[in-house]
């Protein structure tokens, strides 16, 4: 029988899943992808919730979309194509701004020297803001138990993280309180902005020069 | 295990019976097997067993009021004989009349599917009463475990009260809805999902309409598959069946009706309190989680703090 145990959906903030550069190589052809956050986690797929800002066709009839979603922490960057049936008849329905809810593959792809992060959706769907809530609270609290397994420095994948990112734990616990203080009424997220400019203007490669195979199909 | 503590496990159970059963051969037989054929031990003694039977002509109903008492959770292969201390939690209508009576029983571990064949000629069980079910065979149909009650099974009414099994609460996001989902045709004999018009047992029969969601709910550790009824669907969307058949009628489209309970419920947190069923978890009562309450989140920026 072809049966593959179903990949646990992690919750991963942005600004921790931006950061997940290393891949873990492939044991065989088949084996799913892995990348390695900061924090030591391994993750294939992630359930995540924010902000729809963007979703852009990357030229026209090309049918790849381009999305940028984002959490009180940072956006991320997401693609979307005719390999992703429900994500897209779903996202052509939804006008931007829109809160909605990503379950999706994490993707690595170089360009030049640097490697981004990218969600492949298997679905977008848009949701209340008390979702969003629960998902901050959610992610909050499993962020903070892997900083907590990061300071053990037991668990192999986090020596791996040490070794790899070598992470400074209090910007991650900031970045954590920052999102639970964005659930306080009235509160502005300040973010990470000058992070953001420089990502953003790398980020505007023609994304034909890219090969896009790996991001969007299995 | 050891091979000698294998081989005089099989010889005083047959001893038990009244069998002198040679050990060195059963040794020999087991050596065979495991070392140098690297049969798993399981088979490699149920092979032995069987092997046993034949040489010493034991007749088939001593060997199966052996069968061993298991919980629920040890049953994972189909063609296994087992007995098991087990409550009739639910019963369900049979309109097939080669099964007298079809539902689920449970014990502290879990919960299972039992069918009790009419040709078995058993009286019937009833809901909330314990049993001690012998003899049974295990089954499987796609992925899920069931135990049959046929005729050379026994049902005996017990005295203690088996407990109920554990109900777990889960709150997680509803990650996925699989395809057989929605609006979908049950079979009227076996009530298993029709595809097309056809039972995967009864061939094309009558079916009936039922609705339910099959979806995966992520805690961002574990997942659990879970099915909701259609009580639980008319809950959480106010989607009952005569609603759906409405949508599906206005839409001319059976799918209809699972899209829109997609567009509903995918993406939500909620709370799911079930027992588990083999990969299922059946679900009693769930609700939609609203929100976070403000402790909660200052309890988390103490930590940080
Ligand atoms: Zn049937």
């Amino acid at each position: 029988m072809n049966f593959r145990k179903r990949e646990v959906a992690r919750r991963v903030f942005a600004y921790e899943l931006n950061r997940s550069t290393y891949r873990f190589p492939k044991e065989d052809e088949k084996s799913p992808t892995y990348v390695l956050t900061p924090l030591g986690m391994r993750v294939n797929r992630v359930y995540f919730v924010g902000a729809l800002l963007d979703k852009d066709e990357i030229k026209p009839d090309s049918g790849i979309w381009r999305i940028r979603v984002s959490d009180p922490t940072s956006a991320v960057y997401g693609y979307v194509s005719r390999f992703q049936p429900d994500a897209l008849e779903s996202l052509m329905e939804i006008d931007v701004p829109e809160l909605v809810a990503i379950v999706g593959k994490i993707r690595n792809f170089e360009v030049g020297a640097r490697i981004f992060v990218s969600l492949r959706p298997e679905y977008v769907s848009p949701v209340e803001s008390d979702v969003r809530d629960y998902w901050v609270y959610e992610t909050a609290r499993q962020t903070i138990d892997r900083i907590r397994a990061m300071e053990k420095k037991e668990d192999d994948d986090c020596k791996l993280a040490w070794q790899i990112y070598n992470p400074n734990l209090n910007e991650y616990r900031q970045m954590v309180k920052q999102a639970l203080l964005s659930l306080k009424e009235g509160f502005v997220v300040e973010g990470e902005e000058g992070e953001e400019i420089e990502f953003e203007e790398e980020f505007e490669f023609e994304e034909e020069e890219w090969d896009l195979s790996d991001i969007l199909k299995d | 295990m050891e091979i000698e503590s294998l081989a005089d496990q099989i010889v005083s159970q047959f001893g038990r019976l009244g069998y002198d059963v040679d050990r060195d051969e059963v040794i020999k037989r087991l050596k065979l097997l495991v070392l140098e054929f690297k049969v798993p031990e399981r088979e490699a003694v149920r092979t032995v067993r069987n092997w046993v039977i034949r040489e010493y002509e034991i007749p088939r109903e001593k060997v199966i009021s052996e069968s061993p008492l298991v919980k629920i959770e040890e049953i994972k292969k189909p063609g296994e004989w087992v007995s098991l201390k087990a409550k009739v939690v639910q019963l369900w209508d049979s309109s097939s009349p080669s099964v007298s009576q079809v539902g689920l029983v449970g014990d502290e571990t879990g919960i299972i599917k039992f069918v009790i064949w009419a040709k078995s000629g058993k009286e019937e069980v009833e809901e909330g009463k314990s049993y001690l079910f012998k003899n049974v065979v295990t089954d499987s149909f796609q992925g899920r475990m069931q135990i049959n009650i046929g005729r050379t099974s026994e049902i005996v009414e017990i005295d203690e009260e088996v407990q109920s099994p554990r109900e777990i609460e889960i709150v997680g996001a509803l990650v996925s809805i699989q395809q057989n989902s929605g609006l979908i045709h049950r079979c009227g004999s076996c009530h298993r999902v029709m595809t097309k018009g056809i039972c995967p047992i009864h061939g094309k029969v009558r079916g009936y309409d039922d609705l339910r969601v099959k979806g995966v709910l992520d805690d961002g550790d574990n997942f659990y598959e879970i099915i909701l009824n259609e009580d639980n669907i008319r809950d959480l969307t106010g989607i009952d069946l005569n609603k759906a058949k409405r949508i599906a009628s206005e839409r001319l489209d059976r799918n209809a009706v699972l899209s829109e309970l997609k567009k509903l419920l995918l993406g939500r947190y909620y709370k799911v309190v079930g027992v588990r069923g083999g990969r299922y978890l059946l679900v009693r009562k769930v609700d939609r989680i609203g929100g976070v309450e403000g402790s909660e989140v200052d309890r988390l920026l103490e930590v940080l703090a």
